[in-house]
């Protein structure tokens, strides 16, 4: 209340440094939304390199966004049946 | 509709789409007043309802008793641009096409907008395609076209958030836009009861094309169908005025910041150096 009369008597509030500061928040959070086109080839990306080097249940790879607070965060979980001797060739320019 | 004022220009005419994401921040306004601005500084302008189904820039501009053909119709090829084209009233060298008002959505692709528009490259000096609210099929429809992109906000979370996101889809497609903030309030911007321009610029960082404060004219003026640019008393009217002349090659021309009203005696103590 006393914030409120403090403001009426200087004549300044500051709603506008609220909206501010929603805005920017809100315009972090929405560029770390990623479709699920995206989503989608990048599991499968993800399949085929590391299937170069590991023997996988393709299956059951999962590929999650995590949000919290202002960050994002890629998890790749799979389960490895075995490592591959070989090394693979190397690719060019993928 | 048009009479035989439409003349072939030497140079090809320039696109522009007017956009915002949002809805209701003053597209259709702009689009009608940055029109006759741009025809009463000698051009030959073509202004295009692109809002397929809810058309109303031919209620603003006073000409919705004209209306014969549309841009659907012109765009596949059922009518000439001639026929299309309705002459303003008032102002010489302005020429809306209004939309149709069918309510099938894909009657229109950024296919034939793209064919429509090098046809009125010929016979205007610009072409300003006023965007639907949204960034579905309308909007693809209205920036395949499009060789510039004017985005409209108000100084509100929600327009800012918006304009964000249609200016990354600019992007997207190669096109730098430029801003306009609307419907300022200085007196709120002074009390820190809104988002200043500088504030809005910041975040969207995008090169600033012109502000505009709220004004009472513009309802006014579509209540009339009047120009809005025509009203010498109008703080708006007049802002439309200098971004038209920006748009058309004068860069240098200042962009006046939205100021409170000031009293006589007040304006007089600035004069005379006492007081600000």
């Amino acid at each position: 209340m006393l914030n409120g009369w403090l403001k009426k008597l200087i004549g300044k509030s500051d709603s506008k440094g609220v909206a501010k500061k929603r805005l920017q928040f809100t315009l972090i959070y929405d560029k770390l939304e990623v479709s699920d086109d995206i989503l989608i080839k990048l599991h499968q990306d993800i399949v085929d390199v590391i299937s170069r080097y590991f023997e996988i249940d393709k299956e059951s790879l999962k590929l999650d966004i995590r949000k919290s607070e202002g960050r994002s965060a890629l998890v790749v979980n799979t389960p490895i049946l075995s490592a591959k001797r070989v090394c693979p060739p190397p690719k060019g320019g993928v | 509709m048009a009479g035989s004022a439409l003349k072939r220009c030497p140079l090809e005419g320039r696109v522009i789409v007017i956009t915002s994401g949002k809805g209701g921040v003053g597209k259709t306004t702009a689009t009608a007043s940055i029109g006759a601005a741009l025809a009463l500084e000698g051009k030959q302008v073509a202004v295009v309802d692109m809002d397929i189904g809810l058309r109303n820039l031919d209620v603003v501009m006073g000409l919705e008793n004209r209306i014969v053909f549309n841009v659907v119709d012109a765009a596949k090829g059922k009518c000439k641009i001639k026929q299309a084209a309705i002459k303003d009233r008032r102002i010489e060298n302005l020429y809306l096409i209004p939309a149709s008002q069918s309510d099938n959505k894909d009657i229109l692709t950024p296919e034939a907008m793209v064919r429509l528009c090098k046809e009125l490259r010929k016979e205007f000096d610009y072409i300003l395609l006023d965007c639907p609210a949204g960034i579905e099929r309308g909007f693809e429809n209205s920036v395949a076209p499009a060789d510039e992109a004017v985005v409209i906000c108000t100084p509100e979370v929600s327009s800012v958030r918006d304009a964000d996101r249609v200016i990354g889809l600019l992007y997207a497609r190669s096109i730098t836009p430029r801003l306009i903030v609307n419907r300022i309030v200085p007196e709120m911007v002074e009390n820190g009861d809104m988002l200043s321009h500088e504030d809005v610029v910041e975040v969207l960082s995008v090169e600033l094309l012109g502000l505009v404060q709220l004004d009472n004219q513009v309802v006014i003026s579509t209540n009339t169908g009047v120009p809005l640019v025509l009203q010498k008393d109008s703080e708006a009217g007049q802002a439309f005025r200098r971004i038209a002349q920006r748009l058309d090659g004068q860069e240098d021309l200042p962009i006046e910041i939205p100021q409170t009203q000031k009293s006589f005696w007040k304006k007089l103590g600035i004069i005379i150096g006492i007081g600000k």
